[in-house]
């Protein structure tokens, strides 16, 4: 499969699941918009993909265990 | 001081002013709430006027200051606060969305607090992008106040989001206001209406009572008529917050210093100009003149990273689910503007694993943009890459993948602080903006840089001549 072969299966799996979820109160025009916006996210997706990334790069947010009197 | 000269005046000369009693508190609110209420609808700028709280707080200043008990640059000082974030007392909060425009919370955001404590006087809540913008709008005209009308073309938008503190400040309506930023709605309103604006570091204010858009991404700050002002009211609202546990406890005081005989070093992204505007990219040039005269500017860059996939990622994951129950209810086909009815529905397409590969990408982000910024003073750019769209125009935005931004990916990813002033001219007559980007907590430095480079142009002082 070729990339934009393989990015337009990405875009239409996602679609139809978003289609799945919502398309009974979107028409015809909003689920085009909606399609549009899915292609975006998935550049966005593949875009941060393709940079590799050691095991030691965390997510730059930290997680702070709770204690009410701390 | 007559009541008309107030107009247009920094806040550190009306501090002045009040501080010295040749200026009433109760006169001054009386003016800008006169202002507010006649000249609000023209420019779709104001939600409510808060006469009655900004009464009560006047007299109460004015009586304080009469016992000899100022409070400082703010006190007697009338503000307008975007309308995200919670005031108690029956005044609506309405996010700029119709779904909300008869909600009312019963408590004060920590800024409308903060500034309660400083003396500031609350004269009204301003109109801002539905929701401030999160569902994807592409239009000015996506609030239910109407588009924000910009005060130097009544044809052009003043936002956004934070529109109504853009319109308000820039047609004299206030003195400063409070908006926020998530990814430029404080730098580019400040930019579109010739103003400041400072989008402080993450961390910096308190969002507590203000509507969570995307918990790691937004900010409050002050668009006012200078730099200056800007500083003056950051000390106002910054610090340590319980109820907001991401804010840090860094106490900050504005300086003020100004450049004094410092020189600073300024650092210009390669290709930052590219996709700009030619009047954009003219005045750009003519402001590293200027900044050439305070110091030197060097040509640096980043490593080729997905900046603007990343904090749109981020951005896009985290309003899907801070808006949950608005998206899965379908009220969001209440909102104003039609792309908002749909567009966040395509955001269920994120998938986790993308999010956090933009979480991890942003510690890199962070740490690269640290490694830049580091020798430097700041980071120069032009503050947004046109002028202000017409009302009937696309809103063209790195959020909507329409245009680039890498300044404003890096800076509201990395959570770094930025002020932008106005620097000229561009098409129809409509300012433009350059911005200053610091490291994390250096918003004196920033600011005495912006300082610096107003203290030598007189673009601030210009003002929309229907205004």
């Amino acid at each position: 499969m070729t990339q934009p072969e393989a990015v337009l299966v990405e875009v239409e799996t996602l679609f139809a699941l978003v289609r799945e979820r919502y398309g009974s109160r979107l028409d015809a025009e909003q689920l085009a918009g909606v399609r549009t916006a899915i292609e975006g996210i998935v550049q966005a997706a593949r875009a941060l993909r393709a940079v590799r990334l050691t095991n030691a790069d965390e997510p730059g947010q930290r997680f702070v265990p709770y204690r009410a009197d701390s | 001081m007559r009541a008309e000269d107030v107009v247009f005046t920094p806040v550190r000369r009306l501090a002045e002013g009040i501080r010295s009693r040749r200026l009433s508190p109760v006169t001054l609110a009386e003016t800008f709430l006169d202002r507010l209420e006649r000249l609000g609808p023209r420019y779709n700028a104001v939600v409510t006027v808060t006469r009655a709280r900004a009464l009560e707080q006047a007299r109460r200043a004015e009586r304080e200051i009469a016992a000899g008990r100022y409070r400082g640059p703010l006190h007697g000082i009338p503000y307008g606060a975007k309308d995200l974030l919670a005031t108690a007392g029956g005044i609506p909060t309405t996010w700029g969305a119709a779904p909300f425009k008869d909600r009312v919370f019963d408590f004060d955001a920590t800024a409308i607090r903060k500034l309660e404590e400083a003396g500031a006087v609350l004269c009204a809540k301003l109109a801002m992008v539905e929701l401030a913008g999160g569902m994807g709008y592409r239009q000015p005209n996506a609030a239910f106040t109407g588009p924000g009308i910009n005060p130097w073309s009544r044809e052009a938008w003043s936002g956004g989001s934070s529109s109504g503190p853009g319109s308000a400040v820039a047609a004299g309506l206030v003195p400063f206001a409070i908006g926020s930023e998530t990814w430029g709605s404080i730098l580019s309103p400040a930019g579109n209406c010739g103003l400041a604006g400072l989008r402080p570091t993450y961390g910096r204010v308190s969002r507590h009572g203000a509507m969570a858009l995307c918990w790691t991404l937004d900010k409050l700050g002050p668009l006012a008529l200078t730099a200056d002002d800007c500083g003056l009211v950051l000390e106002a609202i910054a610090g340590r917050d319980p109820a907001d546990p991401t804010t840090v406890d860094r106490p900050f005081r504005y300086d003020g210093a100004g450049p004094g005989g410092r020189r600073f070093r300024f650092g210009v992204l390669r290709g930052v100009t590219d996709g700009c505007e030619e009047a954009v990219r003219e005045n750009f040039e003519h402001s590293l003149d200027v900044l050439r005269d305070l110091g030197s500017v060097e040509e640096v860059t980043l490593p080729d990273l997905p900046y603007d996939d990343i904090t749109r990622t981020i951005l896009f994951a985290e309003a899907s689910s801070a808006f949950e129950d608005l998206i899965e209810s379908g009220d969001i086909a209440g909102l104003t503007a039609p792309e908002d009815h749909y567009t966040a529905y395509a955001r269920d397409a994120i998938l986790a694993k993308d999010y956090l590969k933009a979480l991890r990408l942003r510690g890199v982000m962070a740490r690269e943009a640290d490694r830049v910024l580091a020798p430097l003073d700041a980071l120069v750019a032009p503050g947004r890459a046109t002028v202000a769209v017409m009302l009937g125009g696309e809103v063209r935005s790195a959020i909507h993948g329409t245009a680039r931004d890498v300044m404003g990916a890096v800076g509201n990813g990395a959570g770094l602080p930025a002020v932008a002033v106005p620097n000229g001219f561009g098409a129809r007559g409509l300012p433009t903006s350059l911005q200053f980007m610091g490291r994390a907590w250096e918003e004196n430095l920033v600011l005495a840089a912006a300082c610096a480079y107003q203290s030598r142009t007189d673009w601030h002082a210009r003002h929309p001549p229907d205004a």
